[in-house]
């Protein structure tokens, strides 16, 4: 490693930590849209899992709690 | 390797110290945080915590977005309208980013209360509200009595009795 790449690369990656931040619960207005969900339609989802269980004999696990506006 | 054990540990603890800067948020027992903010309504008067010194001060942030926020401002007015003849004050900033989001809201929805607007997340920043939406209780002498975040079947019980006993210490 040369003496001159190291110390860039270190740079280079200090100035990434810029990019960690967090999105505050009031700043997630775009997030909160329809469109922003992975799934849009609970409907097409229930059957979608249903159909899951009736192949697999086994659910869940297709989903994550929280996101929106982080309030539950 | 590429890095050394120390620049990982730096590199590590820059990223650390990025996600605990704003880690202080307003808890029960500290002092309410000072702001001013335009009201939301053009031509209203701004609206400044100072101002409300002596009052018994309900602050709520609330955003168009935030379906359980809708759920609550309802109730809240409702609440307003019950104890405003003692000394009560309900604010709701709206963090709605354009504003007319919120405006549109209440067109349908008026409400009697204060709405000051802070597109920019300038206030809710110095409350570091953790979640939408968060509400504070506020005593005449400024202090923060409760802190109430998410808006459930059941709230309006354990905000009103806070309100009580905030009111009948006066």
């Amino acid at each position: 490693m040369s003496r001159v790449l190291k110390p860039f690369l270190i740079i280079l990656a200090l100035a990434n930590v810029a990019a960690c931040t967090q999105v505050q619960p009031w700043q997630r207005g775009y997030l909160a849209k329809e469109e922003m969900a992975w799934k849009t339609d609970p409907l097409e989802s229930a059957l979608n899992d249903h159909i899951f269980f009736s192949k697999e004999a086994s659910s869940g696990g297709s989903s994550a709690a929280g996101g929106g506006c982080g309030c539950n | 390797m590429i890095f050394s054990k120390t620049h990982f540990s730096l590199l590590l603890g820059a990223v650390s110290l990025s996600a605990t800067l704003s880690a202080f948020a307003v808890e029960e027992g500290d002092s309410a945080p000072d702001f001013t903010l335009p009201s939301i309504v053009s031509g209203q008067p701004a609206i400044s915590m100072s101002e409300l010194k002596g009052k018994t001060v309900y602050v709520d942030f609330w955003a168009s977005w935030c379906a359980p926020c809708l759920k609550s401002l309802p109730l809240y007015n409702e609440m307003y309208k019950k104890y405003q003849d003692q000394n009560f004050e309900v604010v709701a900033i709206n963090v709605d980013n354009p504003v007319e989001d919120g405006l549109d809201f209440l067109l349908d929805t008026p409400l009697d209360f204060l709405i000051p607007s802070d597109p920019d997340g300038e206030t809710a920043e110095l409350f570091q509200v953790i979640g939408m939406p968060t509400s504070y209780l506020i005593s005449p002498d400024g202090t923060v009595e409760l802190v109430h975040m998410g808006f459930r079947n059941g709230d309006m019980e354990i905000i009103e009795s806070a309100i009580e006993k905030v009111l009948a210490g006066n």
